[in-house]
């Protein structure tokens, strides 16, 4: 116990130092520009601290951390609900089209969420195809509202939940929930008292991300701003970062904000869990096997298309019959064309494959680093003793809530100061700059979905496995990463989806002649080649899904002979 | 089993190495430490033994500081012709990062402290004249080809020489649907927008967003002064005048029929009318405010020549013709003289310029009153 003690001390500080490089440093950075605006600049003068109080003067910053909380909340809410009764149907019954609900979640946190938003925009605004196919014209007011907002970003962000949920219900005791049958409860009963209370550091930790996520989402409010202002949190950092003349302090003052929203949510999470115990998983634990259903099976299946015609049906289809829609507006929805994907591979304009070759090896990279960083930090999290876990918990999540401009322009600070060149580590300005954004990125994502699968593993495992002698390594490999393997696979593999579009980071990072996927569909974007954009989109997102599910088939089947 | 079980994990692994190495080798030197600052020591390794791919190798410009060093250009428009242009007449090599304007001003104002660009190109001539003013600029450095410029683009350059306007576009002209309206029935002043009959019926781009709009609303606020510029911005509003966030979103309002006229930057109005679009353009006669697109050293710039040189180019008479010619934001007024606007562009296009330093001293005041007004 005392060994295992020590090497979660040592892992601790590295990890501790690690996630301060990645993520506190550059946030700092930021913050601290509030403070002293100049101090990477070389000048020591005391900034305005009264700009912090301007959030409750300033009509658009009080709006906007009125907007984030509403939406944060009211997400966070709906989004956990309904992931976990996905999760939940998922994981107990067999049903047709039930591998179509796991691709369809894989492809949503991939996404961009401007893309997502984008899409809903096309469906639902005034002329949308909403309107003009399905004679809609009830569901534009109903969308461009608060309440509508929640929805569409809860039909974004319910993944995370979903993922945290079924990843925890991979391994089952189902000698509780029998033993609790033959005592004579109901089924729901069952459920009430057993399997949802066991679920719960799952459904916490979905709710957490769905939280961050929410909070610190860009492209939401950004893409419905053409129809309705929802100024949040972020899109006012954004517009201090982003318009002239820059004010980093103004960022700092409003991402400061921002901090003190995680940190309110942590502290109500933290207090929800604070008695429990989950590491329920014992020698008894068999894999979760989904049943078919004895009756209404057929309900599963119409559900789950009807569910998925909505998430992914809106606003992929969207996008996909905007990028074959001809430029002109004469023919607009009816003259159909390939001339945007002709346009992505045409003659000497190889700018989109570059930028897509770039952004593959980064998100690689990040994808490999992150799960190395993440399950460290997860290992601590659920084993050690280590006095500042909580610290690292709290750091782990940082970088999900803040919006990666932010974190962007921290990495300048960061790491372009002179006197790093002369260690060879000044890296701002070559592409490992934005590996290590990447990475930042990436890093709440892959904790939360393998410390779900961790909180099940007992510690006792491990300790009887040191007593026999086996190193940490031995440790690590031979018991917890097999029981863990799924959930590491989801969190790398999320990972490397989410970075090859991560549009914030790597428009404000990226070396000269260093384009990278997202920028490219940006650019597209604002030179009004909304085909083009579209195009380049669901090529880049089609080789990504390729790419995933490649990884997923060569690890999956070696889990079915597992039970053979 | 568990054979088959350790060769799907060796699969998997080598192709993650794979592809680290393949990034990997992109870099110099640099990446030994930063790997293992981030435990990846694995990547390190890979790079060692995979030197000669090539592919990123010209993705590091800062590392080691030799002559041959690419000028850097930070710009906004042009990107795709302006580098074989001028790695062609001069023989310098060029890189380039390019954004739009409020990420390349937000990347340079973030650099300050060690800057990486030796050149700035961009229409955000109030953003460019601060940065003269704090310093940030190369001064007291005269092009040869200053004298071939305009009257109008002379009258723009400043007393200290740290910019030089390369060209003038209008950040907005009065653009109509149409379908909507014909050319005696649509606006045709500034004060036109304000009349009732275009209720509701007008769009522009948002100040507080939208780099261009800006320098159009400066003009207002410059001219008839602080006052009377918000009484005239707070009359649209009240006339229920549509904001969107950027240009494109104005432009794509208006061929959806959601507005029916605009105050539009002048190249996303005559890409819409080159598309087919049911618009028209009018130049109203009072000038249509301008962006003018400027040119600046950086101060500590280590390639100094190259960066004049490419200061020469970009005021050659030449140059200008093949932006205007190839470019894709290809309307906009010369600076130079003997140059031709595109031939569609209007002859009698009259446009009117907020002095420089007084836009971008007031620039911050303007945007928020802007920000704090939409949100109410």
């Amino acid at each position: 116990m005392l060994r295992l003690g020590t090497q979660g001390n040592r892992t601790g500080w590295l990890v501790l130092a690690v996630l301060f490089l990645l993520i506190l440093l550059p946030l700092a950075a930021v913050v601290i520009q509030v403070l002293l605006p100049g101090v990477f600049f070389g000048h020591f003068e005391l900034g305005n601290l009264s700009l912090l109080l301007d959030v409750f003067r300033r009509p658009l910053w009080y709006v906007s951390l009125k907007n984030s909380v509403i939406l944060g909340i009211g997400t966070t809410v709906l989004a956990t609900m309904v992931g976990t009764a996905i999760a939940m149907a998922r994981a107990n019954w067999a049903f047709p089209g039930a591998k179509l609900l796991d691709f369809a979640v894989w492809i949503l946190i991939i996404t961009p969420s401007f893309l997502l938003a984008q899409g809903w925009v096309m469906f639902a605004s005034v002329d949308g195809l909403a309107a003009q196919w399905l004679s809609w014209h009830g569901l534009h007011s109903f969308i461009f509202q608060p309440f509508g907002l929640i929805v569409v970003m809860t039909l974004s962000k319910f993944p995370l939940a979903y993922l945290t949920v079924y990843s925890a219900l991979e391994w089952k005791v189902d000698r509780l929930s029998e033993a609790a049958r033959l005592s004579g409860g109901s089924a729901w009963t069952v459920w009430r008292t057993i399997q949802a209370p066991l679920l719960l550091p799952a459904i916490c930790s979905g709710a957490m991300l769905v939280f961050m996520d929410t909070v610190g989402d860009f492209g939401l409010p950004a893409s419905i701003a053409t129809i309705f202002r929802f100024p949040t949190l972020p899109y006012s950092i954004y517009s201090a970062l982003y318009t002239s003349p820059i004010r980093f302090d103004m960022a700092g003052a409003l991402s400061f904000y921002l901090v003190l929203l995680i940190a309110l949510a942590m502290s109500v999470q933290l207090y929800a869990m604070r008695k429990s115990r989950y590491d329920f998983l014992s020698s008894r634990a068999t894999r979760s096997e989904p049943k078919k259903p004895r009756k209404g099976g057929i309900y599963l299946v119409i559900g789950n298309i009807v569910f998925l015609a909505v998430v992914i049906g809106i606003p992929f289809g969207s996008n996909l019959l905007m990028s074959i829609s001809g430029s002109s507006s004469a023919g607009k929805g009816r003259e159909l064309t390939f001339e945007h994907y002709k346009a992505l591979f045409a003659g000497d304009n190889n700018m989109l494959l570059e930028g897509l070759a770039h952004s593959l090896e980064i998100a690689a990279v990040a994808a490999v680093i992150g799960l190395l960083v993440g399950f460290l930090v997860a290992y601590v999290l659920t084993y050690s003793e280590f006095k500042l876990r909580k610290t690292i918990d709290v750091i782990s999540l940082v970088s999900l809530a803040v919006p990666g401009i932010v974190l962007g322009i921290g990495y300048i600070f960061i790491w372009n100061q002179a006197w790093l060149e002369k260690i060879g580590l000044l890296l701002y300005g070559t592409p490992w700059i934005l590996i290590l954004a990447s990475v930042a990125g990436v890093i709440p994502v892959i904790t939360r979905v393998v410390v779900g699968a961790m909180a099940k593993v007992p510690r006792q495992l491990l300790s009887a496995a040191q007593m026999q002698g086996a190193s940490f390594s031995q440790r690590v490999t031979s018991i917890l990463m097999p029981l863990i393997k799924g959930a590491l696979l989801y969190a790398g593999l999320a990972a490397f989806g989410a970075s090859v579009f991560d549009l914030a980071i790597s428009s404000i990072l990226y070396p000269p002649n260093f384009m990278t996927l997202p920028v490219v569909i940006n650019k597209a974007f604002e030179d009004l080649q909304f085909g083009y954009a579209a195009a380049a989109t669901l090529t880049g997102g089609g080789l990504v899904i390729l790419i995933i599910a490649v990884m997923e088939l060569l690890i999956k089947p070696s889990r079915k002979r597992v039970k053979a | 089993m568990a054979n088959g079980h350790k060769t799907k994990g060796l699969v998997l692994a080598s192709v993650l190495m794979a592809t680290a190495a393949l990034s990997a080798c992109g870099n110099n030197g640099n990446n030994a430490n930063t790997a293992a600052t981030n435990g990846a020591n694995a990547a390190a390794t890979t790079e060692a033994s995979t030197k000669p791919t090539t592919e990123a190798a010209a993705a590091s410009p800062s590392a080691d500081a030799s002559k041959d060093q690419p000028l850097v250009v930070y710009l906004n428009d042009f990107d795709d012709i302006v580098k074989p242009m001028f790695e062609e007449k001069t023989g310098y090599k060029l890189e380039i990062v390019s954004g739009n304007g409020a990420e390349i001003a937000s990347r340079i104002e973030a650099e300050k402290g060690n800057p990486h660009w030796d050149v700035v190109w961009m229409d955000s001539m109030p953003t460019i004249d601060q940065m003269g003013k704090n310093g940030q600029l190369l001064d007291s450095w005269a092009p040869g080809n200053l004298d071939g410029l305009t009257d109008f683009a002379k009258s723009l350059v400043p007393a200290n020489h740290t910019y030089f306007p390369t060209g003038e576009h209008a950040a907005s002209v009065i653009v109509y649907n149409t379908k909507a309206f014909d050319a005696n029935s649509a606006p045709k002043t500034w004060d036109d927008l304000l009349d009732a009959k275009f209720k509701g019926a007008i769009g522009m781009a948002d100040p507080a967003v939208a780099a261009p709009a800006y320098p159009f609303v400066a003009w207002f606020f410059q001219a008839k002064g602080m006052d009377q510029g918000k009484s005239y911005f707070d009359a649209l509003l009240k006339n229920d005048v549509h904001v969107y966030p950027k240009n494109p979103n104005v432009a794509k309002a208006l061929t959806d029929g959601e507005i029916k006229a605009a105050a539009l930057q002048e190249s996303n109005a005559y890409t819409l009318k080159n598309a087919g679009e049911p618009v028209d353009i009018i130049w109203p006669a009072e000038g249509a405010p301008a962006s003018v697109r400027v040119a600046a050293i950086q101060k500590e710039s280590k390639h100094l020549e190259a960066a004049k040189a490419f200061v020469e180019f970009l005021l050659e008479p030449a140059t200008q013709q093949a932006l205007i010619d190839k470019g894709d934001e290809s309307y906009f007024e010369p600076s130079a003289k003997g140059v031709n606007a595109k031939a569609d562009r209007a002859a009698d296009a009259k446009l009117v310029v907020a002095e420089a330093g007084w836009a971008g001293e007031h620039e911050g005041e303007i945007k928020q009153w802007f920000a704090d007004k939409a949100v109410k």
